[in-house]
């Protein structure tokens, strides 16, 4: 067994963890049947909400839903989501700008206030390193590279990038992968017992260091997470056209560019991104009144 | 050829990028055939197409929609359809990209900058060591709701109702480099 599948794996019995914790379950099969009955069960749960003049109604999206939040403990995911957050943070420390980091907060809340989990203590965070990148970690939290901010020309772009980060966390992708491991089969009280044990058991859950991060999720949450970002951007009264913006700006670098080394392995292609929001955007959001995006009030990095 | 070799053509043709894109005019490549408009909304007169693949010049923004010159028509096409970065089939961008498979470095975030600053790698990832101060630190740094919506309000931002996008039925293939 390689290293990645255990890797999966561990975390697959974190959340399950979360689900058995509800669920007096006797063993590993009925367990598997039961997660897969929840996600099922949640399908028809996430249907475009109020109908805006502006939009379409969304027709039956055939992805993966998530289960209703009240299945995962909360505290769970953020017990997952501090040891990741704290990894990442271990590897690059804030940039230590009280003022960028009290106004990429604000952004941040604002936009996932427009999400469909606006209650959780949402953390964002600019992280030290040039690379152009930005992090979701379960239970709220985002991290953007001071990089991706430095290339960012107004809060519209960040509205945009932050609400992609966003909709990973309100649509649990990691949940998803999890689904999708081979290892949802092994016994839940492995996990129980590793969740017992405090942080060293997390650490063992999540795999080494960050490593989590570096993975990736499958390209279809990644489309999905750029779609429900443009629309929190918008529902937060901002331009749409923020994150694809952003999109082409990085597009235009190429793969071997060093600074984009981890965005492109984890992500598909910007080209392939920005084709496939072309496609659902269409002309749904041109209605959309045109926006002053904070009217200017963009902060601007200090000079290195 | 040497992947010192191989580095210098990369690092020559990323410079040739940034000359290219210095002469004011921004650059684009259609990433989708798209429908030229006279104006910028979606029942417009038709003027031409831009091809998938066509090099065009970038001349104004306007919310969904770009102003473009391409090689048959001018005027305004959906910003989607557009990525910026120069030249067409021979792309400064390409090149480079050949470059970075050949030394078997492309992706992997390993490669060191050239402005010698720390990257964010795999194994800066994996290796990573906890820090709770940071952690503590960033967690400190979070908002209440209420404030966010007064940032919101001094802003002029009102929250308003959007649907969620639906998946796509078809999708095109982006150009895959």
């Amino acid at each position: 067994m390689n290293k990645r599948i255990i890797a999966f794996g561990t975390i697959a019995f974190v959340s399950l963890c979360a689900v058995a914790v509800f669920l007096p379950v006797a063993n590993a099969d009925s367990l598997r049947d039961r997660l897969k009955d929840l996600l099922d069960r949640a399908k028809p749960t996430q249907q475009a909400p109020q109908t805006a003049p502006a939009t379409a109604p969304a027709p039956q999206d055939k992805e993966f839903k998530i289960p209703p939040i009240g299945n995962v403990p909360l505290e769970d995911e953020i017990r997952l989501g501090r040891q990741i957050s704290g990894n990442l943070l271990g590897a690059a420390p804030l940039v230590k700008d009280d003022k960028l980091q009290h106004y990429v907060n604000r952004v941040g809340r604002w936009v996932a206030l427009q999400s469909d989990r606006p209650d959780l203590k949402w953390t964002f965070g600019v992280i030290q390193s040039e690379d152009l990148n930005a992090f979701a970690a379960p239970g709220g939290y985002v991290f953007i590279t001071r990089g991706l901010y430095a290339k960012m020309k107004d809060e519209a772009e960040l509205a945009g990038v932050l609400g992609h980060e966003i909709a990973h966390v309100q649509q649990r992708h990691h949940l998803k992968v999890l689904q999708k491991s081979q290892l949802l089969n092994i016994g839940a009280s492995i996990l129980k017992k590793q969740l017992a044990k405090g942080e060293s058991g997390v650490q063992k859950i999540i795999g080494s260091g960050a490593e989590v991060l570096s993975r990736g999720l499958d390209k279809d949450a990644e489309f999905e997470a750029d779609r429900l970002g443009v629309v929190l951007a918008a529902r937060a009264g901002y331009d749409a056209w923020g994150l694809p913006s952003v999109l082409q700006e990085i597009s235009a670098l190429s793969a071997s560019d060093s600074s984009v080394g981890m965005l492109f392995k984890t992500h598909p292609h910007p080209d392939e991104r920005l084709s496939r929001l072309s496609d659902a955007m269409g002309d749904r959001l041109d209605a959309l009144k045109a926006s002053d995006n904070g009217k200017g009030r963009f902060y601007k990095l200090a000079a290195k | 050829m040497t992947l010192s070799t191989m580095r210098w053509i990369g690092a020559m043709a990323l410079g040739c990028a940034l000359a290219m894109s210095a002469f004011g005019q921004e650059q684009g490549v259609a990433i989708k055939q798209d429908d030229v408009k006279a104006e910028p909304f979606k029942d417009a007169k038709t003027l031409g197409v831009i091809k998938k693949g066509e090099a065009v010049s970038i001349l104004k923004k306007q919310g969904g929609w770009l102003e473009i010159k391409g090689s048959q028509a001018a005027g305004w096409v959906r910003v989607l359809s557009v990525r910026k970065g120069a030249g067409g089939g021979s792309a400064a961008s390409e090149l480079a990209g050949v470059a970075g498979v050949a030394t078997g470095r492309a992706g992997t975030g390993q490669v060191v900058s050239t402005t010698g600053v720390r990257g964010l790698g795999e194994e800066d990832l994996k290796g990573a060591k906890y820090n709770e101060e940071e952690l503590k630190m960033a967690e400190a740094a979070a908002i209440a709701a209420e404030e966010a919506k007064q940032f919101a309000v001094n802003g002029e931002l009102a929250a308003r109702q959007v649907s969620w996008l639906p998946v796509p039925r078809t999708t095109t293939s982006a150009g895959a480099r």
